[in-house]
């Protein structure tokens, strides 16, 4: 008995290692949960190329795409337009929802669209376009209502609008096949229901 | 070209370790004096490559050699030169290499000071220390190379430090804490060294407790910084935030002030030995946890560094390797130990064993607040997270016992003691801290906050009671004038850190619950009144440093129409890295705090401000610092450097006797 007491400490030890273990493989960002089988918050936001052109939830409504939040300040989002590009090829439809940072006023910095605009189609020319359009969010709002902590994050969108998946960080080539996955089972049920009929077939060509 | 000599000494340093860690131990298996005698030019050797590296990758960070991956994403050519050397372990990869440097620093101060030590237990130490330094080291080479270069592209500027390291705090936080941090990795190699050799005498616990006492010495002091950093730069007047970061720190100290205790009745009684070793290795194991808890983004904090599965699996492995053996072999060696010493249940072994009960339960507390939400996820049942509440209410309950059996403790004699001859100066000290508590209290007319009157009393009844036992010593020495020089150091220090720990006590209750804070909107010319002063903003304007603009406040603070002080708070833009940050202005008093912050600026133009008045928030660090200095003058005493006085003539006689009688 005395014995066996001295093995205490290692068999904690090795029981606070497992669940250390698991803790490594799971997102510890995964808070978005909260979010999923629930429409897409509403919004009524301009184009961000055709700032007189308001888009809205319905106007994206029947088909299944991804929502991807970026910005040009944000080194990630800018490694990952390439893979996106790729995807795009693909034939997965990619929304962009632009992340303008907040302005500090007392700094003198104001918000200035045509220099954005300018920015942003120099770089997508440059690095690739994976945008079918692109959401320009300037007070944050949508970001604020999807409880995006930071860029990159991506939302797969299904056919009714609703929000199926969350993913937090960048995607690329090693962790694409999970949300693949993901993105083919809401494309099938689509396609079942017939609402996603239009709905392009070269999605089945992911990695 | 630097930093490829760089990566050279890492990689030598890389070899050196491997030789320490199997060369001394082979030859403390086969009784070959010869191989136990490299370890030390061994462990010398792995410190000199190490400094070197380190050295390189500080001077491609003092050049700006943005062909260096890291310096390019943590440097910049604007930022000030003492910071561009501090940008060198601002990363995830310069602080690796910077851990790596501190480890083969003690190994090589431990290879140097244990001349006193026999040959094999000396051997044994260095082999279990350089075991522990490939493990950083190939982790620093191979999954987090801070000498990385980007060519043939590179950038001609780099993306700047992260602006809240910006800060002298944060020039010699990480240092002090690291050397704390791997500092136990010293207690860690003597306890393993015993377990191998299976000899628990009270002699491992002599050897081990100067080294145990210089790293709780830096980890106080690294503590301590990193709380007043937070202080100054953060804005909110916090100065501990039970974040997982902070935690992490927090554990090892917890659990090294127990075995700092813990070591003495194992020293001096020979007793609590299998409960010291596996204290001495939970600290250390603490420390290696709270690595893998910042690098491996197993939990989210606010200072973690960049996540990578791959660098977390790696040290989770390591972890294993290291914490799991030892267990192990703890549990192998230890169910033969018996201890030999009996003492009644009103002694300092019993007061001591309460000691270590109240901190453990602490370092539980903690253990339990930052790994529950992860425990929470990883059973299925969803996200949460513990704050503040949690850890405050759980101390609260925790410290009042604990002030209470540290009153009492340095009073009560080994073995046993008499109740009756400690009733009087008992009840005298108790008297006074009574007295002192309310008496401040009344004169300052905040009797009404019950917590505060806690903590003043607890902290008085610490303090007084620490002084009286000094005063009570000293007579029996041989009168007060005369006892009082013959106190050793480590009684001093002993009381010292007591002492510290009242001061803190007392800081952290008044801090809590006295301080008064106000948000307020002021234009130029505004007055606003706060416990009695007047704080008047007198100017703001346009601010332009090295590597930053933004703006600056003037305020003018008055106390009963006579000026008390001119305050400067600046709120910072850093361009490069888009991030604004407060440089809040503090005029500090050992009874109070005036603390101001300046926000955003509103329209009229105004300015959002955040004003405080925070009574005793020095006593927070002065009693840290008390601490640290107590350790110091413990580690000064004579004890310790008498052993090493006959330190050659010793090795060459137990040369022969330990390898003989061990492999006889």
């Amino acid at each position: 008995m005395r014995k066996l007491m001295f093995f205490i400490p290692f068999v904690l030890f090795i029981a606070l290692s497992a669940f250390l273990f698991s803790g490594l493989f799971s997102d510890p960002r995964q808070h978005g949960s909260a979010l999923l089988s629930k429409p897409l918050p509403a919004f009524s936001l301009p184009d961000l190329m055709e700032p007189q052109r308001m888009l809205s939830a319905d106007h994206l409504k029947g088909k299944v795409y991804l929502l991807n939040v970026w910005g040009l300040w944000c080194p990630t989002c800018n490694a990952e337009l390439g893979f996106l590009t790729e995807l795009r090829q693909q034939g997965i439809e990619i929304v962009g929802l632009y992340y303008v940072q907040p302005q500090d006023s007392a700094f003198g910095e104001t918000f200035d669209l045509a220099a954005l605009q300018q920015d942003v189609a120099k770089k997508l020319a440059e690095q690739g376009n994976p945008y079918q359009l692109n959401i320009l969010d300037e007070k944050r709002s949508l970001i604020f209502d999807l409880g995006v902590t930071g860029a990159p994050e991506t939302f797969l969108i299904d056919a009714q609008g609703q929000i199926r998946a969350h993913h937090v960080g960048d995607i690329n080539p090693q962790n694409w096949p999970a949300l693949a996955a993901q993105y083919q089972a809401v494309v099938q049920e689509a396609q079942a229901t017939g609402a996603g009929g239009q709905q392009s077939e070269g999605a089945t060509n992911a990695p | 070209m630097i930093p490829e000599i760089g990566q050279l000494s890492l990689i030598f340093a890389f070899a050196l370790s491997c030789l320490l860690a199997l060369v001394p131990m082979y030859g403390s298996y086969s009784g070959n004096v010869r191989a136990l005698l490299l370890a030390k030019p061994l462990a010398i050797g792995l410190f000199l490559f190490s400094a070197t590296a380190m050295a390189c990758l500080m001077y491609a960070f003092y050049h700006s050699d943005f062909t260096v991956i890291n310096v390019a994403s943590n440097s910049s050519s604007v930022l000030p030169w003492y910071f561009q050397l501090t940008a060198s372990f601002g990363s995830h990869e310069g602080s690796m290499l910077l851990w790596v440097t501190i480890l083969a620093l003690w190994t090589a101060l431990v290879a140097l000071f244990s001349n006193s030590l026999p040959l094999l237990m000396q051997g044994r130490i260095l082999g279990v220390m350089g075991f522990i330094c490939v493990g950083f080291i190939a982790f620093s080479l191979f999954m987090s190379n801070p000498f990385e270069r980007s060519l043939p592209f590179f950038p001609v500027e780099g993306r700047d430090l992260n602006p809240l390291l910006q800060d002298f705090g944060m020039i010699v936080h990480p240092p002090l804490l690291y050397v704390g941090y791997v500092g136990f990795a010293v207690s860690f190699a003597f306890a393993i060294a015993a377990l191998i050799g299976g000899k628990f005498d009270s002699t491992w616990a002599r050897w081990a407790r100067p080294w145990t006492l210089a790293a709780w010495l830096f980890l106080t002091l690294g503590i301590m910084l990193g709380s007043w950093w937070a202080y100054n730069e953060l804005g909110w007047g916090g100065w501990w935030f039970w974040d997982p970061v902070e935690n992490a720190s927090f554990m090892p100290w917890l659990v090294g002030t127990a075995l700092l205790h813990s070591l003495a009745v194992t020293e001096k009684r020979g007793t609590f030995k299998s409960w010291t070793v596996l204290l001495a290795i939970a600290a250390f194991s603490l420390s290696l946890m709270g690595a893998f808890l910042v690098r491996s983004g197993v939990l989210v904090s606010v200072h973690s560094f960049a996540s990578d599965p791959s660098r977390g699996l790696y040290l989770l492995a390591f972890l294993l390797l290291v914490v799991g053996g030892s267990l192990f072999l703890y549990a192998l060696r230890m169910n033969a130990v018996r201890s030999q010493a009996r003492y009644q249940l009103f002694s300092r072994e019993v007061l001591l064993w309460g000691n270590n009960v109240f901190l453990l339960t602490a370092t539980l507390v903690v253990f339990l607040g930052t790994l529950y939400p992860l425990f929470h996820k990883e059973l299925g049942l969803g996200s949460i997270s513990i704050g503040e509440p949690f850890f405050n209410q759980l101390f609260y309950y925790l410290v009042i016992p604990f002030s209470l059996l540290l009153g009492l403790g340095p009073w009560v004699r080994w073995k046993q003691q008499q109740l009756p001859p400690l009733l009087k100066p008992l009840t005298l000290v108790a008297l006074l801290a009574l007295t002192m508590a309310i008496g401040y209290l009344a004169a300052t007319q905040s009797l009404a906050a019950n917590l505060a009157l806690l903590g003043c009393l607890l902290g008085a009844w610490v303090g007084m009671s620490a002084i009286g036992e000094v005063y009570q010593r000293a007579q029996q020495l041989g009168g007060f004038s005369t006892g009082i020089g013959r106190l050793q150091a480590s009684h001093w220090g002993m009381t010292l850190a007591h002492i510290g720990f009242a001061v803190l006590v007392i800081g952290v209750a008044m801090t809590k619950t006295l301080s008064v804070e106000k948000d307020v909107r002021m234009k130029i010319g505004d007055t606003v009144e706060l416990n009695g002063y007047h704080f008047t903003l007198t100017d703001v304007y346009a601010l332009k440093g090295p590597n930053y603009g933004g703006q600056a406040a003037e305020l003018e603070v008055y106390s009963d129409g006579k000026k008390v002080t001119h305050l400067h708070a600046e709120k910072r833009f850093y361009p490069l890295q888009k991030t604004v940050m407060t440089e809040a202005a503090v005029h500090a008093r050992l009874s109070r705090d005036l603390y101001v912050a300046l926000g955003e600026e509103l329209s009229g133009p105004s300015w959002a401000m955040r004003v405080y008045v925070k009574p005793f928030v020095r006593w927070i660090w002065l009693g840290g610092v008390l601490m640290a200095l107590g350790a110091l003058l413990a580690l000064l005493d004579k004890r310790y450097r008498r052993a090493s006085a006959h330190a050659e003539v010793k090795t060459r006689e137990n040369t022969a006797a330990y390898t003989g009688a061990e492999h006889a």
